[in-house]
């Protein structure tokens, strides 16, 4: 998926960076712990500055911070650059209380797939592989958030507002999609399936299910 | 500054009544009702957390209804920050910084009672709003609206829980106020700007950032009000939008508040028991002034998934960070290395706090970076990271402190052996407790779930954090057990006195008698000398001026 590889680089990179910070410090602290105990019978050190080396430190982290600005902002805008690529999909997503409802404007009838998330009873989202998928995404009530999970991906859904995520699937397969933001006492219940299919597919699926009676649950 | 004026009103206060403590301007006084006030709320706080631990145990448990558990969550989260680490960290800037400068009284002395006292109201209807007809506050500690409105969370708990955050939030700006107040104009002769000892730098720092940013929470609090009053304000994003970025302007902010503090007593802590003064000290004070100066500029990148706000900008100034908070870690480390070292129970509780909260700030970096955080954010990694701040961090530089400064303000030290057992225990717990939701909140865990499923994956390592939370629990009922049995034994008079300087510590509060008379320096306890940043070091040394030895010996008969 383009979302995970985005993620996936650059979690692995700031985790390894974080481990040798991690094990410099840890072995630092175990060496003090060792070889400095009182019964060593060493003097404490009455230095209260060692300007140079601390000057030398300071530079390293400015380097290291600002490379890590700079590479995971360009990641971040080669992410979505590269999602915005192409003739999109278009997806209308409604959240709300508690659960999710995903219309299809370029079907030819209206095509909307609802269920009310009780007892097991998830709507499933199906989007086509390959292409990139734009989510127009508005709330009828309180702040939720698209999240699945699997595509390392989330985005909060107000109400009075708008927001637009541009996104591509590049596999098929089913993940389960949860509500990110806290959102009333149902929240945890608030699950969809974001089912990807082949183009092909996708296409059969639309023809299909284009005018399913209201409230339905296409999939 | 000279010892001869007295704290108002400190001389009709008879020792050992609670109305003369529950009225007096003694800043000691004010600082410890603070101090014992919060830890006693943080039994409460970890009440609550065992029981969602309990409910998190096992996939699809009943143990608490949904609405009891968003309850619980709420009252944690805004419980352990405003009402708990919060309030400490000034009570100790309350107690200590007078002290540490040289000072006889703190500035505004009847101010910082003010401050306690609506910090008290403040917890009391906080807590009070839970009997309320439909529970307390239930949508978080940041509450954002509309779900926090009177459409989606009607009832009067939530309007009490409003009004008890204003109340302690005042409180703590007032106390802010007088702590920074009296570090700049109330220091003793010869104690400039740059000997003040690093803790109350750290607390000058924080109350800083609590004069800044604190207010912006009192019009968030007052947004939301509007909003209950008539839900209509928030039919407009901006208004939606706008709370979070008030919230947030003292949201982050208030991390550090919680922090410094705790950082400031680990590093006075680790040079005790290295046996040296702080080593690197103009670079961490220098550090901590940057850290409070970038911290107003950073509270966005808790709202990078709204799609609403500058990323980048965000991200820079958040990842900046790393450069003040690497300094500060140069320093700590620096000091351990240089030193020889004494494990007593304060030195275990530093020496942990060093790679636990690391383990906070590296994550730190990671929900700092958007890309990234898309993922993380809302998700029990983040549960995982700022536990691993504010406990693995904040609490273990708490009870650092608490260990530390126990002999100054009772006494009597704390038992040695339940000392340890404690931290073993919490070393344990919090470990077992916080480690696995990094895992859980990577596999997509959301926080405030009331529960999940077998399928999802989650049971084992919810079923380890949930048995790291009974450790911890253990661990905090050895460190009751040890403060009650320790003022048992005081108060039957089979107590072993503490000298006025029981670690062979360096800055001036270790100067005076344990506890400190009511001026806090007198003819017999002066304030001596002060060359440096660890004055009574510089004297035991004898690298000060031939008669401050003395002076020193004098007044210790």
């Amino acid at each position: 998926m383009t979302t995970r590889q985005f993620f996936g680089t650059v979690f692995a990179l700031e985790s390894a960076l974080a481990a040798f910070v991690f094990a410099v410090v840890a072995m630092l602290v175990c060496l003090a712990v060792v070889r400095r105990r009182a019964g060593a019978r060493r003097r404490p050190s009455r230095r209260l500055e060692h300007t140079r080396p601390e000057a030398f430190y300071v530079a390293v982290l400015v380097a290291v911070a600002a490379f890590l600005v700079v590479y995971t902002a360009r990641q971040n805008h080669d992410e979505h650059r590269a999602a915005a690529h192409g003739d999109p999909v278009e997806v209308t997503v409604t959240a709300f209380q508690w659960c999710w409802r995903f219309d299809y404007p370029q079907a030819r009838k209206p095509l909307a797939v609802r269920a009310d998330c009780r007892a097991g009873r998830r709507p499933t989202l199906v989007v086509p592989t390959g292409r990139p998928i734009r989510f127009k995404m508005a709330s009828p009530d309180v702040i939720h958030s698209l999240w699945v999970p699997d595509l390392r991906y989330k985005r909060d859904i107000f109400p009075h507002h708008v927001n637009t995520v541009t996104l591509t699937v590049d596999r098929e397969g089913r993940w389960i999609g949860r509500c990110g933001e806290f959102c009333g006492d149902r929240h945890h219940t608030m699950d969809f399936w974001l089912r990807a299919v082949s183009p092909a597919a996708y296409d059969k699926w639309l023809a299909q299910h284009a005018g399913a009676p209201a409230g339905g649950t296409p999939a | 500054m000279t010892t001869a004026q007295a704290p108002s009103g400190s001389k009709e206060v008879p020792a050992g009544n609670w109305l003369g403590w529950a009225t007096s301007t003694d800043h000691k006084r004010i600082g410890l009702l603070t101090v014992a006030t919060s830890l006693v709320l943080l039994l409460v706080m970890g009440v609550f957390a065992l029981i969602m631990r309990g409910q998190l145990a096992q996939p699809e448990l009943d143990l608490v209804l949904p609405h009891t558990y968003s309850q619980l969550f709420t009252l944690h989260g805004s419980g352990m920050i405003y009402l708990v680490i919060t309030p400490f960290a000034l009570g100790m800037g309350v107690y200590l910084v007078p002290l540490q400068i040289g000072a006889p009284a703190i500035a505004a002395p009847r101010t910082t009672l003010l401050g306690y006292w609506l910090y008290v109201c403040g917890a009391v209807l906080v807590l009070v709003s839970l009997a309320a007809a439909n529970g307390s506050a239930s949508s978080g500690w940041f509450s954002y609206p509309p779900l926090a409105d009177s459409d989606f969370s009607p009832g009067v708990g939530p309007d009490l829980w409003i009004v008890g955050v204003v109340l302690s939030t005042t409180g703590m700006i007032l106390m802010g106020w007088t702590v920074l107040w009296t570090a700049l104009r109330k220091r003793t002769q010869g104690m400039t700007m740059l000997r003040m000892p690093v803790f109350t730098w750290s607390m000058v720092a924080s109350c800083l950032m609590v004069i800044g940013s604190f207010p912006s929470l009192l019009a968030a609090m007052a947004l939301l009000a509007a909003g209950r009053a008539d839900p209509s304000v928030f039919h407009a994003n901006a208004w939606n939008i706008g709370y979070q970025h008030l919230f947030w302007f003292y949201g982050h902010p208030v991390v550090y508040v919680m922090f410094f503090p705790y950082l400031g007593a680990v590093a006075e802590v680790l040079a005790v028991f290295s046996g040296r003064a702080f080593f690197g000290y103009k670079g961490t004070v220098l550090s901590l002034l940057v850290f409070a100066a970038l911290s107003m500029s950073v509270w966005a990148h808790h709202m990078f998934a709204t799609g609403q706000v500058a990323n980048d900008y965000y991200s820079l100034t958040s990842i900046s960070l790393l450069v003040p908070a690497g300094v500060e870690y140069f320093a700590m480390i620096g000091t351990v290395l240089g030193g020889r070292l004494v494990f007593r129970t304060p030195m275990l509780f530093a020496l942990a706090f060093l790679p636990q909260f690391l383990i906070g700030g590296l994550t730190g970096i990671m929900v700092g970076t958007p890309v990234l955080d898309y993922h993380l954010t809302d998700s029990y990694f983040v549960v995982a990271h700022l536990h691993y701040v504010l406990f693995a961090g904040s609490a273990f530089g708490l009870f650092a402190a608490v260990y530390f400064w126990f002999p100054k303000a009772t006494g009597v030290e704390l038992g040695e052996r339940l000392g340890r057992l404690h931290f073993v225990l919490l070393v344990i717990g919090t470990n077992l407790t916080f480690l696995p939701m990094f895992a859980l909140g990577y596999e997509g865990m959301p926080r405030r779930v009331v529960s999940y499923a077998p399928f999802d994956g989650f049971s084992l390592l919810n079923l380890l954090a949930s048995c790291g939370a009974a450790v911890l629990a253990a661990g905090m009922v050895v460190f009751v057990v040890n403060v009650l049995w320790t003022l048992r034994k005081r108060s039957l008079g089979r107590h072993v006195p503490a000298p006025p300087d029981p670690w062979g510590a360096g800055t001036l509060e270790w100067a005076t008698s344990s506890p400190p008379p009511a001026t806090n320096f007198t003819p017999e306890y002066p304030v001596p000398p002060v060359r440096g940043h660890a004055p009574l070091l510089t004297l035991r040394e004898g690298q000060g001026e031939p008669d401050d030895r003395a002076t020193l010996s004098g007044s210790r008969g």
